[in-house]
């Protein structure tokens, strides 16, 4: 299946400033797939296109063998594509549970009923707490989520990406602001809660996406430089010249 | 699951207080005690859509005399209708237009909203004063409550005691329900989105849809509570359908507080029995009433409920490092 998702010469600019100029990729099902490229390259704007948050200026994504280019988020992610945010984006004032249950009952259709209570349901409660288990959150999954330490919102907001349980996952850097050490434990947990789903991932650890990767595609002014694997990418010159020399 | 007890024992004194009423209090008291029933759903359904869902709207009245509008002309124009019928006939009115109003302001929201509520307002406010032949201008229309019919019994509500228990039942299931609303998948959705709208879209809410779905339930609610007031003073008149009224059911949450659940019953309280009692000591009541809504606006933003709970916490040492809860939090709704 190598039309599983295929982003089809996007384009995006923000009122005559062009963003996005053409950019094409593939991702098979199961994969893991990385996108880099330096800050200001495009990398958010492109998930928030593929997500439903933005509408491409021209161009357009296949999810499935569906042009999905332009759908809204909540269509995009009961069709099973789920993804993070860069800057944690979770519900401050509720507990790591309710925040977990609030994309699990979405996941069960238990999103406007007027009779039915969500936490009273068992089968959503045993969901939840596996998941919350999962992103080790346990210890505290009854206090708000205003009161995490950093590290445990990070998780938080792979559990609630998580939470709707998709079978296409885009985390937006979710490593942004960790040491090495914790960016290394980090993603061996997304490897773990991730596996037998796809994934693509922002990421700007190298040794990481190195070790993670099956696919890298190199984001640079607004165009995919190369989308190959990773032996292929640190050998290519172009990527050698424009992203990988500097550092 | 204690909570969950007390809240038992509440509902059932509430419940036996409520049954007593007609027997320890006057006539007149009892009047006034039926208009806070019906006033008090009228501001609970105003703060599930202020309080809850962050959605601060000037049209709310519309839907109250709406329904009222409807009710008294069912009973005008088909004498035969029993008093159900003519609620389910006001009901079905504010439904409707809380559909029409809500899909045309769905995609509005802070004070585009508020100012769009505004305009819809004045214009059903210009239908009621001048469609004189339908809603009888200046004059409004008076009516006679019908006999409520229980199909294996016709019962009369002319008299107050029964009106009153009528009421009581049925508004009162109203306003409990209104309490377990804000616990089930869509109460909790409501307030998920007040805090993150974003994110909910991207776990496969319609948040739009669940915004319109909101503004209709409240409309609903709200012309319930207009049907009843309606029949509870046997008269409507444009004053019903007026920013006036919009204003007195804002003032009313504000005073009791919106981020409590019980906050805007308190509200109702508070405004409807010092109202009377100004209104008996002086004719200028209602500025008393404006200053004491600037002071509390001023100086007490959170309202009354706020002033209880803080003073809860005092007395019984219930620390709460974040002080007052927000409804957003799981405990902080009764
Ligand atoms: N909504 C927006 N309006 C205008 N400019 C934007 C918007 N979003 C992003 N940009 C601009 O697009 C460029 C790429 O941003 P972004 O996609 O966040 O890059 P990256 O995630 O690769 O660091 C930046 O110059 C940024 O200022
Ligand atoms: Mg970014």
């Amino acid at each position: 299946m190598s039309d599983y998702f295929h982003v089809r010469d996007i384009h995006k600019d923000f009122s005559g400033m062009k963003v996005l100029t053409g950019v094409d990729f593939k991702v098979r099902k199961n994969e893991r797939h990385a996108v880099i490229g330096p800050n200001g390259a495009g990398k958010t704007t492109l998930f928030n296109i593929m997500s439903g948050d933005l509408k491409p200026s021209s161009g357009i994504i296949l999810y499935k063998g569906k042009d999905v280019s332009g759908k809204p988020p909540h269509i995009l992610n009961r069709s099973g594509l789920s993804r993070s945010f860069q800057i944690t984006n979770v519900f401050q004032q509720l507990s790591v549970f309710d925040n977990i249950l609030s994309g699990v009952r979405s996941r069960y259709g238990l999103r406007y009923h007027f009779f039915k209570r969500p936490d009273r349901d068992h089968h959503l409660i045993e969901k939840v707490e596996a998941l919350v288990a999962e992103v080790g959150l346990t210890d505290v999954k009854d206090q708000p989520a205003s009161s995490l330490s950093y590290g445990q919102q990070r998780a938080l907001e792979i559990g609630v990406t998580l939470s709707t349980e998709p079978e296409l996952i885009l985390l937006d850097e979710p490593t942004a602001g960790m040491t090495h050490e914790e960016t290394v434990q980090a993603i061996k947990l997304i490897d773990k809660v991730t596996s037998g789903r796809t994934l693509i991932i922002i990421e700007h650890d190298m040794d990481v996406v190195f070790s993670l990767a099956d696919t890298i595609s190199v984001l640079y002014h607004g165009t995919i430089l190369v989308s190959d694997s990773p032996e292929k990418v640190s050998n290519d010159n172009r990527v050698k010249d424009a992203y990988l020399g500097e550092g | 699951m204690k909570k969950q007890g007390n809240i038992f024992i509440c509902m059932s004194g509430l419940i036996l207080a409520g049954a007593l009423m007609p027997v320890i209090l006057s006539q007149y008291h009892l009047y006034i005690l039926t208009e806070i029933i019906i006033f008090s759903l009228f501001a609970v359904s105003y703060n599930l859509l202020l309080g809850y869902a962050g959605l601060l709207s000037f049209g709310h009245a519309l839907f109250f005399g709406l329904s009222g509008f409807a009710t008294a002309l069912a009973i005008i124009h088909f004498p035969g209708l029993t008093l159900l019928s003519t609620v389910l006939i006001g009901l079905a009115a504010s439904i409707i237009a809380g559909f029409v109003i809500g899909a045309l302001l769905l995609r509005h929201k802070g004070s585009y909203f508020a100012l769009l509520t505004l305009a819809f307002s004045a214009l059903f406010y210009a239908v009621a004063v001048k469609w004189y032949s339908v809603t009888g201008g200046d004059n409004g229309l008076n009516i006679v409550r019908p006999d409520l019919n229980l199909g294996f019994a016709s019962i009369s509500v002319s008299g107050l005691a029964h009106f009153y228990y009528l009421t009581l039942i049925v508004v009162g299931a109203t306003i409990i329900f209104c309490w377990y609303f804000t616990q089930t998948a869509m109460g909790k959705t409501v307030l998920l989105m007040r805090d993150n709208e974003k994110r909910m879209q991207f776990l496969g809410y319609n948040t739009n849809f669940a915004r319109l779905i909101l503004f209709t339930f409240t409309g609903a609610l709200a012309g319930l509570a207009g049907s009843f007031y309606a029949l509870h003073f046997e008269f409507v008149s444009h004053m019903a359908v007026s920013i006036n009224m919009t204003t007195v059911v804002l003032l009313m949450t504000f005073v009791g507080g919106t981020k409590k659940f019980w906050g805007p019953i308190l509200g109702v309280f508070v405004y409807i029995i010092f109202q009377n009692y100004l209104s008996d000591l002086t004719d200028r009541w209602a500025l008393i009433m404006g200053f004491i809504f600037v002071f509390m606006v001023l100086f007490v933003p959170g309202g009354l409920s706020e002033v209880i709970v803080k003073i809860q916490q005092r007395l019984f040492g219930k620390r709460n490092d974040n002080g007052v809860k927000y409804i957003a939090s799981e405990e902080g709704n009764l």
